[in-house]
């Protein structure tokens, strides 16, 4: 007889989306924290600039749905932010207020009002047609040929939205969205966006899909069909910076083309890089941590104060510093701070051997 | 009316013997070390900042402006090389290229620091700039000297990797570098005249865009890199043929679409341009001229 | 000519040779034989610097083993790599011309390429085509005689029978017998144990990372190395 009662339990593998959900939860858990305290605890100015913040993490984890989970970099998500914050601006500004704005847009958008949801279910549904199409083109393309022809997209929406005055108001600011949204808002749509990640991450598919990023002959070889998982995984990150981008038209009030230009595509980039690009825990580390400071720097950058000298304003520094975190990151830790691994996994490794550690 | 055409005509081959420029300066190093350049605009600013300084120590003659200017991006090049991308070499591509747009916004942060976020005026290569009266027709002397210098420097960028030895070990290093380094030949020389070239490439491009602007700015070579590399992924990645034909085709898309669209549309030219040339790649993926490398070559 | 002393190859924690000693006089072909993964390839790639690895590599005396690739290859090393690796997008007369890219005796290159298109009248027939075009046997001989084209003191073949048809693998080992028959100093990487110890002076067979077996061609012939390394002859 076998003694079964002595062999250690084998804990049953969770199910990938228990898992997901767990270890997404887990990944949140600080945001939340942090997000809590300052709501709790700060002045009014912190909590915008966290609500900025956390916007930014949104487009971050956006960003590492399509990037981490193929291996291809994208440079073209802040098109999709500036999409999702447009729409939103144009179909829920009150009348009186397009009036002055866009008195001729198209469309007979000019008079049109929504309510704040079905304007953002409206406006992600655009997202949601473009990324749709543009899938349909990125797909067909792998590596640098995709990269490039993201930047390509990113540069076509900011040239539409500099261009088309009477739907978008050219380089001037489109003003007077409503102001809905503040940290709480914000916060648990950042919770469901980083869970919503995770799960693709861990799911069947998105499995697949870092499968074939590794080894694409490998991955055909065993029918993986990556054009439909880069297909799905363009759109899913296409509709998570759309929201952001909704959520920053209302948190913000207003908004203008070069908010979603190279300049939130460099720090988006910078905090994915940094995070690591391999997982979502990466993602959110990244813009958590840059996000703390870059701010720091802005200080510098606009001249401080020291004992009644002041430093000349330093214009380009956080752009310098956005810059050699890449550099640096690629020269001596490529795959980022927590490299493919999730919170959950560093957990679970502690886990197993902190009884060995105590001794 | 021919006269407008021929003007035209002129137009669409000057501006793509530009972007056919910068467009090699990025094939050349791409096809060598797998690198996207994202830098190379501001090696082309770079050079031109270089120049204005040269002028303002007056050193202010058109042709010394002209040498400094080139000897400036290549210099500019090697070094970045060393500083940035050396750590990097034998990394994935997607490692390159990250280092590559982060080297690229350092840069041109630093112009902002250091210079001035505003255009600076640069006059002194204004002369080169005149009317030329060619038979009936006037046309412009500048666009007329950048088409010749193009073909020249490509017919010698042809001949140097046709005919000497460095070239050679150059094209063979676009396959295989490994096996380069077996034939005795230093890795670092190769990627070393890659970077040369594209620098020189780039000092070229810059002589002209600084005589047609007349001034400078800090992200002056990041809208023409990109519309470069859009030029390298229509003509095939890493294939130099391609990047120059790419590079031309672009400028003829680019004119084709300032003659045909309405005044009020023009701002759109460059939308329009970005999506025609992402619809010449739904149909062909890997260019027009890019072959499947993984595919018919007999390789172990 | 080329010695090899305590020579290991680690690939992380895996070792794939192991103290190798290994001493080739000149004039000699020396054959490592083995299955698969027993160290022979990496222990190529010890002598030519393309793997890193540990102990003491001297040529002529001169020890190399801290040089880099191409010092090792300056100083009279030539490699005729597994897979061929011709470079198939330049014509044959191009790969030749690489091969001696470090000589400057020009005359000296035009009468070796006169002489190796002699051997392999093949290469001649096809001097100007891009080498991607050749057939595998005809690529091998290119990878010989580019390899050659250097006046190497040393050769390192490395498994030149890969994927070749046996008439075709015959006839290359016939010229690499003409090649040393004329003095020169071969290691000789191969899984054809019959053909490889065709013109060996000394067959080394290895097994995972060390020498297993070490003798003459005509001792081997006997034993049951043959069959436990090597599956028959």
């Amino acid at each position: 007889m076998m003694t079964v009662q002595s062999v250690a339990p084998i804990a049953r593998p969770l199910r990938w989306w228990a898992r997901g959900l767990a270890g997404g939860a887990l990944t949140a858990l600080p945001v939340v924290l942090i997000g809590l305290a300052v709501l709790l605890a700060a002045p009014g100015w912190v909590q915008h600039l966290t609500t900025m913040a956390l916007i930014n993490l949104m487009i971050v984890v956006g960003l590492q749905v399509y990037s981490g989970n193929s291996g291809i970099v994208h440079l073209g998500h802040s098109a999709f932010v500036g999409l999702g914050a447009y729409g939103m601006a144009i179909l829920t500004t009150p009348l009186a207020m397009k009036k002055l704005s866009i008195p001729n847009a198209p469309f007979g958008l000019s008079a049109v009002e929504l309510h704040w949801f079905p304007g953002g279910l409206l406006a992600l549904g655009v997202v949601w047609v473009i990324a749709w199409t543009t899938a349909r083109v990125i797909a067909r393309l792998s590596g640098i040929a995709a990269t490039i022809v993201s930047l390509a997209f990113l540069i076509v929406v900011h040239s539409v939205f500099l261009h088309w005055p009477a739907l978008f108001k050219g380089n001037q600011a489109f003003f007077g969205i409503p102001k809905l949204v503040g940290l709480p808002g914000v916060l648990l749509a950042a919770v469901v966006v980083i869970l919503i990640a995770r799960l693709f991450r861990d799911s069947p598919g998105g499995l697949q899909l870092r499968a074939s990023a590794q080894d694409q002959m490998a991955a055909d070889s065993i029918a993986i069909d990556s054009r439909a998982l880069r297909r799905r995984a363009w759109i899913l990150s296409a509709l998570i910076c759309g929201l952001a981008g909704v959520l920053f038209a209302v948190v913000s009030g207003t908004i203008s083309p070069r908010l979603f230009y190279f300049q939130q595509v460099m720090l988006t980039l910078a905090m994915l890089i940094l995070g690591g690009m391999g997982s979502v825990s990466g993602a959110v580390a990244g813009a958590v941590i840059l996000s703390v400071v870059l701010e720091l720097i802005r200080t510098v950058e606009s001249g401080i104060t020291i004992g009644g000298y002041t430093t000349p304003t330093l214009l380009g520094l956080s752009g310098v510093a956005l810059g050699a975190v890449i550099v640096l990151c690629m020269a001596l830790r490529p795959q980022g701070l927590l490299g493919h691994q999730e919170a959950d996994d560093f957990l679970s490794r502690w886990l197993r051997t902190a009884p060995t550690r105590k001794r | 009316m021919t006269e407008y055409l021929i003007q035209q005509l002129l137009n669409a081959l000057a501006f793509g013997a530009e972007y056919a420029l910068i467009a090699l300066g990025l094939a050349v190093v791409f096809s060598i070390m797998g690198l996207v350049n994202f830098a190379h605009g501001e090696v082309i600013a770079a050079s031109a900042y270089a120049a204005l300084l040269f002028a303002g120590l007056g050193l202010g003659a058109p042709l010394l402006v002209i040498g400094l200017a080139i000897a400036a991006a290549i210099a500019v090049s090697v070094t970045l090389e060393r500083v940035a991308f050396r750590p990097v070499r034998n990394a994935p591509v997607t490692t390159g290229l990250l280092t590559a747009f982060g080297v690229s916004i350092v840069l041109q942060n630093l112009f902002q620091l250091l210079i001035s976020p505003r255009p600076q005026a640069f006059p002194a290569l204004n002369g080169l700039n005149a009317t030329w009266h060619i038979g009936p027709w006037a046309v412009s002397s500048l666009q007329v000297m950048e088409l010749v210098v193009a073909l020249l420097a490509m017919l010698a960028l042809g001949g140097f990797l046709g005919r000497s030895s460095l070239g050679i070990a150059m094209r063979a290093a676009s396959r295989d570098f490994a096996t380069v380094r077996l034939m005795g030949i230093q890795a670092n020389r190769v990627v070393a005249a890659a970077f040369v070239i594209s620098g020189a490439l780039a000092g070229i491009a810059c002589v002209f865009i600084l005589a047609r602007r007349g001034g400078v700015t800090p992200d002056m070579g990041f809208s023409l890199v990109l519309k470069a590399f859009v030029a390298c992924v229509i003509g095939g990645f890493g294939s130099l043929f391609g990047a120059a034909a790419g590079g031309m085709l672009l400028g003829f898309i680019e004119v084709g679409l300032l003659v045909l669209l309405p005044q009020e549309m023009g701002g759109l030219k460059e939308a329009l341009t970005y999506v025609i040339v992402t619809l010449i790649l739904v149909y062909r993926p890997e260019g027009l001229f890019g072959s499947r490398r993984d595919l018919g070559d007999k390789e172990f | 000519m080329l010695h090899l002393d305590k020579v290991s190859v680690r690939y992380g924690p895996v070792r794939a040779v192991l103290d190798l000693e290994l001493a080739v006089g000149q004039g000699e072909l020396i054959a490592l034989l083995g299955p698969n993964g027993a160290g022979k390839s990496s222990t190529i790639g010890a002598i030519n610097g393309l793997v890193p690895a540990t102990g003491t590599i001297t040529l002529g005396g001169e020890d190399i083993s801290r040089l880099s690739v191409e010092e090792r290859i300056a100083r009279g090393i030539a490699v005729a790599p597994e897979g061929r690796r011709i470079f198939v997008n330049l014509t044959v007369a191009e790969n030749l011309r690489l091969g001696a890219a470090l000589r400057r005796d020009k005359a000296g290159v035009r009468a070796d390429t006169e002489r190796y298109l002699t051997l392999f009248p093949v290469l001649a027939e096809r001097i100007g085509q891009p080498a991607g075009t050749l057939s595998g046997g005809e690529q091998q001989m290119l990878a010989i005689a580019r390899a050659m084209m250097s006046r190497p003191r040393v050769l390192l073949l490395d498994e030149p029978s890969l994927g070749l048809a046996p008439l075709i693998v015959t006839r290359i080992f016939d010229l690499i017998g003409q090649l040393k028959s004329e003095g020169l100093t071969v290691i000789l990487v191969e899984q054809n144990a019959a053909q490889a110890m065709r013109f060996a002076d000394q067959v080394c067979v290895l097994a995972s990372g060390r020498i297993s077996y070490r003798g003459t061609p005509r001792d081997l012939a006997g034993t049951d190395v043959m069959k436990l390394y090597l599956g028959g002859a």
